[in-house]
């Protein structure tokens, strides 16, 4: 298997990750939340200091409905995979130009 | 494990992001060194892999969940703490402004948490072990213990910051890490390692050279 057929089989298996992951994940807090209710120092602290676009991993445009989750994960897949690539080219576009 | 805006004050907000700027510096120059053309690709899927995995909240017993962090994964697949610490912070950066998973003003702390410390604590346990038991076992446990590490610092970074209180801060973060690290962490990695290994060894260099030397 080549790297590019090996890196095309994992973004595949990335985005169907993302599309599931609404359906399968636990919707639990996790173990920093579960923590922090035990204490009652952390009460009340906790806010947003920037307004997001995709804000609980929902699109705002769709609501709660059912594909808003997986498109707004499929989203965050993609921007992960796309700053990945350009970001490691653009450091080694700059290294040749050194040379 | 991401910590969200308020839990931290601002002033020691920004000694998170003044420890973390070097780690950030030196993983970019490694991707300039260590990267060829070939592993771009292999790197973005990563990014997105780890993006992914990280949306996939497992339960564990008593109404709490946890995901996996992967660091440790990317790290011990590409040869180096430095390869998890640049896709944490990708992933980290991200979550927190699209999503607002893990907040702004902490993000020092978070990339510090969960880019750094559980990157390299992970992948030199996993060093350490990987000549003395399988790689399966070495990665599952460096990853476990990555994971196990940070939570504790997570805790200590709390309880000066005023949010939690240390003893039982330690403990609960400890407790829950611990059983998450299992699947969602220890798992999936050695799960992942060791199917590469077997099926296409050749796509990542360093981690076959990792095996035969």
């Amino acid at each position: 298997m080549n790297k590019k057929y090996f890196a095309a089989f994992g973004l595949a298996l990335a985005i169907l990750i993302s599309v599931l992951a609404p359906f399968l994940a636990s919707s639990s807090p996790d173990g920093l939340e579960s923590a922090a209710e035990k204490f009652k120092e952390s009460e009340g602290k906790g806010y947003q200091a920037f307004s997001s676009p995709l804000l609980g991993y929902t699109v705002p445009q769709l609501g709660e409905t059912g594909i808003s989750r997986p498109i707004a994960i499929v989203i965050g897949t993609l921007v992960a995979f796309g700053i990945g690539y350009l970001l490691t080219k653009a450091i080694n576009r700059d290294s040749h130009a050194h040379h | 494990m991401h910590i969200p805006d308020g839990f931290i004050p601002l002033w020691q907000c920004a000694i998170y992001f003044i420890v973390t700027l070097p780690f950030i510096i030196k993983s970019l120059r490694w991707a300039k060194g260590e990267m060829d053309e070939a592993s771009i690709p292999l790197f973005a899927t990563l990014a997105a892999g780890i993006f992914a995995i990280q949306a996939l909240n497992i339960p564990i017993p008593g109404g709490t969940s946890g995901h996996m962090v992967g660091g440790v994964m990317a790290a011990i697949l590409l040869g180096s703490p430095f390869a998890g610490v640049l896709l944490l912070t990708i992933v980290l950066l991200i979550q927190g402004l699209l999503f607002a998973d893990g907040g702004i003003t902490v993000l020092g702390a978070n990339i510090l948490n969960m880019g750094i410390i559980s990157t390299f604590v992970g992948f030199y346990a996993y060093r350490g072990l990987r000549k003395r038991v399988s790689m399966s076992a070495a990665s599952f446990t460096g990853a476990w213990l990555g994971l196990f590490v940070s939570s504790l610092v997570v805790a200590v970074e709390l309880s000066i910051a005023g949010t939690f209180p240390l003893l039982q801060g330690l403990f609960f973060m400890g407790l829950y890490h611990a059983i998450i690290g299992v699947v969602a962490e220890g798992a999936i990695t050695a799960v992942v390692v060791s199917t590469i290994l077997k099926v296409s060894p050749e796509i990542f260099p360093a981690l076959t050279k990792e095996v035969t030397s």
